[in-house]
């Protein structure tokens, strides 16, 4: 097996995650997508949404590790 | 006969038998005594069995819609936990899965507070030996705070019914309020084992601790057990949703941090059960649809995630993050499951997750909860970022892995596919899924809106991984303990218990001194004395601690 395998799949993931990424953008222009609440309906909610939740979802967590990481051991001391 | 037999109790009964089966021949003994228990799957609704005892009419076996998909889906894990343990030649771990996995489906059938009682204390007595035979100290340690925790939701479950027979003169199961005493005593009981905010602490703390296929059968039946006990009580409690929207939101930011994989699974699972609770506390049929849905699908799916994750336990040693990597190549067919499983749980259009949680997110659509069904979007990126990405990231991609290892054993793969097949299953024909449910609603969740909603948020939510990663933005993984609410009764409680026992121990020595008295005359031999004027107290455990603040709080909401 080739050193760089996990690499190469890797980059040809983001490439493909990328392209249907935005199909489904493109897809939101060519018709109006119903949502329970009007602001939903707005052209690629969801995304921005999902976007943003996962960031600030890894870097609130990442931010909590101040108050939450302990050592391995913590608990047998 | 049959008819009569408690769904169940074969298993109970066959769990204690096997130590007189050969090995080879346990497994299919097991297989057996699910597959009879299962005949009362066919039984239709309505009681079976009651039994007048001390003035009590206990109802041992009824059957209702409600019940008749848990039943269902206990009988299922219970054999996949059967076939994913098929090498294991555990003795002790077989007869405590056996007998846990009946007592949890005896509960189910259980008509009244006093039954289910019984069996609630059943499945706690039965899966302590689960976690014990995690067979490490920590194993150990974990698996008797879990049975103080667990014990005690028992004890709360019977003050409740003996105070709701008191107050009633009724005992029978039955939708409670919180205005009632007694319906706070059962609330909180179901509340502890459905994990509620703060009271979660055990499950993260003894699932990851127990054995490789052990976690896989704790993390079916206890929580889904209470998820049924308060869909049965409290359908449409108010106060459930917003419990709920938190056990959703809240766990993730834990998982992200948290290096056990297994942990990590853990704390999804808390999220998972928080999704369910909000269904059950919007009541309609749609929303309790919902939830038995999301039950069903989910034991499967976490089952798959944990057995995915026992496999690398069983294959690696361990599954710390920071020491995984790379598995992809040697364990080709256990990765391709867990992505199943992490499709599945992230709900993906066609995987079971999206079929069972769409019908929760439109009753609150429906019903204008704007701001639950945000936290429940959000969270599902948060289910999203810890069980779809960092499981199978980090324990089978993440970077090259030196030492090689074997693929899972047969008996593994086979149960994983099993799994993965009826998530997929679910996933394409949700009909079937839907027949089985409490109430019949017509439900359509592949609508083109739906499907490309979900799929931006997820697909959006995976650009904004591999963003992270690309910027180095994404935490690493590092060896640690995460706290969590444990922390109030493992670190909190003993440290001010025991410097105040020791103050309580220098009172007294100083009271008796003062009283002429030597200790060896008041106390028994036993007790150490370092000399006359100090005493070393034995200090009670945290488990002491414990104990003793829940029979104060108990004493204290009693007399008020």
């Amino acid at each position: 097996m080739k050193k760089n395998d996990l690499k190469s799949m890797g980059k040809s993931f983001t490439k493909y995650i990328l392209i249907i990424g935005a199909l489904l953008i493109l897809l939101d222009f060519t018709f109006h997508r119903h949502e329970y609440f009007s602001f939903a309906e707005i052209y690629g909610f969801p995304a921005f949404f999902g976007f943003v939740s996962f960031v600030f979802i890894v870097m609130l967590g990442k931010w909590l590790r101040k108050f939450l990481m302990r050592k391995e051991d913590y608990y047998d001391q | 006969m049959i008819s009569n037999f408690i769904p169940g109790l074969i298993m109970i009964i066959t769990s204690f038998l096997l130590p007189t089966i050969p090995q080879y021949f346990r497994h299919p003994a097991m297989l057996l005594s699910v597959g009879l228990s299962a005949l009362s799957l066919f039984n239709g609704y309505g009681t079976f069995l009651e039994w007048d005892i001390l003035g009590l009419n206990l109802i041992l076996y009824q059957s209702d819609s409600l019940t008749l998909p848990f039943a269902i889906i206990f009988h299922i894990a219970a054999i996949l936990v059967i076939i994913f343990s098929w090498h294991s030649k555990n003795l002790m771990e077989h007869m405590a899965t056996l007998a846990y996995a009946g007592s949890a489906i005896g509960a189910l059938h259980a008509g009244d507070f006093f039954s289910l009682f019984i069996w609630w204390e059943a499945t706690a007595l039965t899966s302590v030996f689960i976690v014990f035979a995690g067979n490490t100290n920590a194993a150990k340690d974990a698996a008797m705070r879990y049975l103080i925790i667990q014990v005690s939701s028992g004890v709360l479950l019977l003050i409740g019914a003996c105070l709701m027979l008191y107050q009633t003169g009724n005992h029978n199961l039955a939708v409670l309020d919180l205005k009632t005493n007694f319906g706070i005593f059962i609330f909180i009981a179901f509340g502890i084992k459905a994990a509620f905010p703060l009271l979660n602490g055990w499950l993260q703390d003894s699932y990851p601790e127990s054995s490789v296929t052990g976690t896989v059968a704790l993390s079916a039946f206890t929580t889904k057990l209470a998820i049924y006990a308060l869909a049965r009580t409290f359908p449409g409690t108010d106060s459930l949703i917003w419990i709920g929207a938190i056990m959703t939101a809240f766990p993730v930011f834990f998982a992200v941090i948290e290096n056990d994989l297994r942990r990590v699974l853990s704390f999804s699972l808390n999220n998972q059960l928080g999704f369910m609770v909000v269904g059950i506390g919007i009541g309609t049929e749609l929303s309790l649809n919902g939830t038995v849905a999301h039950a069903f699908v989910h034991i499967i799916y976490k089952a798959l995630l944990f057995m995915s994750m026992g496999a690398v336990l069983y294959r690696a040693g361990t599954t710390k993050a920071s020491e995984l990597g790379g598995l992809y190549k040697y364990m080709p067919f256990t990765s391709i499951f867990c992505i199943i499983g992490a499709m599945s749980i992230s709900a993906f259009p066609l995987f079971s997750g999206f079929v069972a949680k769409s019908l929760i997110m439109s009753s609150l659509g429906g019903m204008g909860m704007v701001l639950i069904y945000f936290i429940l979007f959000f969270a599902s990126a948060g289910v999203l970022e810890h069980s779809g990405i960092k499981i199978p990231y980090f324990a089978f991609f993440a970077h090259e892995r030196k030492n090689k290892v074997k693929e899972a054993p047969i008996n593994m793969l086979i149960a994983m596919g099993i799994a993965a097949f009826l998530c997929i299953a679910i996933g394409v024909f949700p009909k079937y899924l839907y027949q089985i449910l409490p109430y019949a609603v017509e439900y359509q969740p592949y609508t083109l809106d739906h499907v490309i909603s979900q799929l931006q948020l997820l697909v959006f939510a995976i650009i904004a991984f591999l963003f992270l990663v690309k910027f180095k933005l994404y935490p690493s993984e590092i060896r640690s303990t995460v706290l969590n609410s444990d922390w109030f009764y493992r670190k909190m409680l003993p440290g001010i218990g025991k410097p105040l026992f020791k103050k309580i121990g220098l009172l007294t020595d100083s009271l008796y001194k003062n009283l002429g008295l030597s200790f060896k005359q008041v106390l028994s031999k036993s007790y150490k004395f370092s000399n006359l004027s100090y005493i070393k107290v034995t200090t009670p455990s945290f488990a002491g601690t414990i104990l003793i603040s829940i029979l104060f709080i108990m004493l204290v909401i009693v007399l008020v």
